[in-house]
């Protein structure tokens, strides 16, 4: 009873346990800040990795000749209970030429929009959609989606555009929105556009033909007009990657439906054309059909993305065998490491071995912190040593009052704890304050004072993670309150211990 | 007072270690207290009157010797655990100390709680919180003090401060009172008063009382005075 009484008031009468608790709060929020940070990166990481390949992919890469009958092989899947959908892309390297002259090296991706959003979400990561209110940040409302109609997001989503001039329907590209370089991220999120407004142009793509060896054939280019920007989040994407409709993109590759020639002497023949000019003709022996490289998946609902993986598998294997034609139907390499085709999202070779820095960085930044933090625990017992030297004869005077040597532990074990609630709700609200404006914040501090923290190209994400885990956020509050109880234990020993006389007697 | 003695110490020795010394304080103390009786303890500073009051009233212990004893109400405090002990102070005994010592964050009446507060836990004090409050504020107003019950005891006289801390004392009515020059820090005509107040309520309550004083005026109020001189009784201490 004394103890809650003494902890109230002890809390509130002095400087130094205030200080106390302000050191606690400071290390809980760095704490939560960190874990906050860092964890929302693994968390976006995993989530748009996830988003933007689906949850498992078969992938045959260019050099390889890709992989044909895919049409079948997406019936055969979509048909089977533990996938919901699937979807073909073809991903290659590519040169983009923009408006005014610049010219960057992309990845297009050829894709059936309809068919891939089904599996990645990809209409909602059309960037220019008409929004009715402005973003947090923008004050001037200055974001060009204010006062946009719905053109550019029925254009993206088909990846058709009608030409102005002759009315034709033409088929269009989405870049990333930071393909093109002078799109200008603004506090807040949104995107002021200087010199060229994308949408309302045409870019060149030129793709290299490979031939099956890995050898450049040729250079394929062609005029597209842009329906609209994508925004998925991950930096990498949005500045590196284009969309294009998949057949446009068959097409440049040479990957289209076509007839299978033979020029050989024993099937071709020579023919007398009507102007009496002799001409060798390639005999048709067949069809070349249509290729891709990537087949994506999306487990059906409730499934997880390995039953999907093991799902795809046996898919694979029964389609491979129904096509001995490795030409056509790579036999499957599922044995064992990196040579495997089919993975999932989260095995994607470059982004597997990503995630996994990413989660190791995350452990180590955490422990460090953590360690740092941990000098709260010495700072709360140099308080409390000092604490219980001042107080010595409130001990002495509680004592000859009948305190027990326990109850003179407790009074300064709760004082600890008292002081740790405390600092840990200040460190939380603190932290909270701090990690759902610290995109605000950074912008603030790179328009101010030009620092730089949070660089995209090094993060992949052109947003700082501003949410906090409320399980993390849990942890660290329980953490900050028994350090503090431990910071406070051995002075609350020494209390406890002390001589009631000498305490009396102290001056 | 034919009675047994209530309070009785028996060849009691201290000795404190300072450094490599060994002090004697105290060599072979004797003395019975009867039941609501009020012994003073005169001495001048440094005869060990001070720690003849803690260890009758179990804040110290005695040296170790089979003959030493220090018997209340029939048991023998010096062998007791410490537990008991603690339980022995909360409960049988109140003090009155020369500084007050009082606990400067809380209010007077908080400061007169606080002895019930330790003495009988949260509970037992949960169950008698209306009570108790009512006692303590009647014997604040006892000894004058119902202005200022919100006070802290930074903003109270030395007198205020010393009736303070007798209502702590008397706040548990307890069977025994130890008082360590209570009037040691006070002028002479608060000293007066303060002793008044203390000899008044001790009376009613028919509380035994041990007071350590070097004062004549103040031993003269006790009923029974003996001199402490070098840790040991000029007079028959019985």
């Amino acid at each position: 009873m004394y103890q809650s009484l003494l902890t109230r008031r002890y809390l509130f009468s002095k400087v130094m346990p205030l200080l106390a608790a302000l050191a606690v709060a400071l290390s809980v929020a760095m704490v939560v800040v960190v874990w906050s940070v860092m964890g929302g990166f693994l968390n976006m990481l995993l989530g748009q990795g996830r988003g933007l390949i689906g949850d498992v992919a078969i992938n045959y890469p260019v050099g390889s000749g890709g992989l044909a009958h895919y049409e079948e092989l997406v019936d055969r899947l979509e048909a089977d209970p533990a996938i919901d959908k699937a979807t073909p892309t073809i991903e290659t390297l590519a040169l983009i030429a923009m408006p005014g002259g610049s010219s960057k090296p992309v990845q297009v991706i050829g894709i059936d929009p309809d068919g891939f959003h089904a599996v990645t979400g990809f209409h909602d990561r059309l960037y220019w959609a008409p929004i009715d209110t402005p973003v947090k940040g923008d004050t001037d409302g200055d974001d060009l989606r204010l006062d946009m109609d719905d053109r550019f997001v029925v254009a993206g989503e088909s990846m058709r555009e009608t030409d102005p001039d002759t009315g034709l329907d033409r088929p269009a590209v989405v870049p990333g929105i930071h393909v093109y370089g002078k799109n200008r991220r603004m506090a807040g999120g949104y995107y002021l556009v200087y010199d060229w407004f994308l949408p309302r142009e045409e870019v060149t793509i030129s793709v290299p033909i490979i031939t099956r060896g890995g050898a450049l054939a040729k250079m394929e280019s062609r005029r597209f007009p842009v329906a609209n920007e994508f925004k998925s989040g991950l930096f990498e994407a949005d500045a590196n990657w284009v969309y294009m409709p998949l057949g446009e993109l068959q097409s440049m590759l040479l990957w289209d439906r076509g007839r299978r020639l033979d020029s050989g002497e024993e099937t071709g023949a020579f023919m007398i054309t009507e102007d009496g000019e002799e001409i060798w003709i390639e005999r048709e022996v067949g069809d070349s059909p249509a290729r891709v490289t990537n087949i994506l998946m999306k487990a059906a609902p409730g499934v997880n993305e390995h039953e999907c993986e093991r799902a795809a598998e046996a898919v694979y294997r029964a389609f491979a065998q129904d096509h001995p034609n490795a030409d056509e139907v790579p036999p499957p390499k599922t044995a064992s490491g990196d040579l495997r085709d089919i993975w999932t999202w989260d095995k994607k070779p470059g982004l597997a071995v990503f995630i996994a820095a990413v989660r190791k960085e995350t452990t180590l930044v955490l422990v460090l912190f953590s360690f740092i933090s941990l000098t709260a625990v010495f700072l709360i017992f140099s308080i409390f040593w000092a604490i219980v030297s001042e107080k010595t004869k409130d001990i002495g005077i509680l004592r000859a009052l009948g305190a027990t040597r326990s109850g003179v532990a407790w009074l300064f074990l709760r004082y600890g704890l008292a002081l740790g609630l405390t600092g840990s709700g200040l460190g939380l609200g603190l932290a909270y304050l701090i990690v759902t404006n610290i995109n605000l914040i950074h912008d603030w501090m790179g328009s101010a004072l030009g620092v730089e923290i949070w660089n995209a190209e090094t993060y992949y994400f052109t947003e700082i993670p501003n949410a906090v885990d409320p399980m993390h956020a849990g942890i660290v509050f329980t953490g900050g309150v028994v350090f503090s109880a431990l910071g406070a234990f051995a002075p609350a020993l020494r209390a406890a211990l002390m001589d009631p006389v000498r305490a009396l007697r102290f001056e | 007072m034919n009675m047994a003695p209530i309070l009785e110490a028996k060849s009691v020795h201290k000795t404190f270690r300072l450094g490599r010394v060994d002090v004697p304080v105290l060599h072979g103390v004797d003395l019975a207290v009867e039941k609501g009786e009020c012994v003073a303890v005169f001495g001048a500073s440094g005869s060990g009157k001070s720690t003849l009051l803690h260890l009758l009233g179990g804040l110290d212990r005695p040296d170790k010797s089979p003959e030493a004893t220090i018997t209340f109400d029939g048991k023998d405090i010096t062998r007791a655990g410490v537990r008991e002990l603690d339980q022995y102070r909360g409960r049988r005994v109140g003090f009155v100390f020369q500084f007050y010592h009082l606990l400067p964050e809380l209010t007077v009446l908080e400061n007169t709680l606080i002895a019930p507060m330790v003495a009988l836990g949260r509970f037992g004090y949960a169950k008698q919180s209306g009570a108790l409050r009512e006692r303590a504020s009647g014997l604040l107003d006892t000894m004058g003090l119902s202005h200022r019950l919100k006070h802290r005891p930074v903003e109270l006289s030395g007198g205020e401060r010393q009736r303070v801390a007798i209502a702590r004392a008397l706040v548990n009515e307890p069977t025994l009172l130890l008082a360590d020059e209570p009037t040691g820090n006070l002028d002479q005509a608060t000293g007066a008063s303060i002793l008044d107040a203390l000899m008044r309520v001790r009376t009613e309550l028919d509380q035994t009382m041990v007071l350590v004083t070097h004062d004549n005026a103040t031993a003269e109020r006790a009923d029974r005075v003996v001199h402490l001189a070098d840790g040991v009784f000029e007079t028959p201490a019985a």
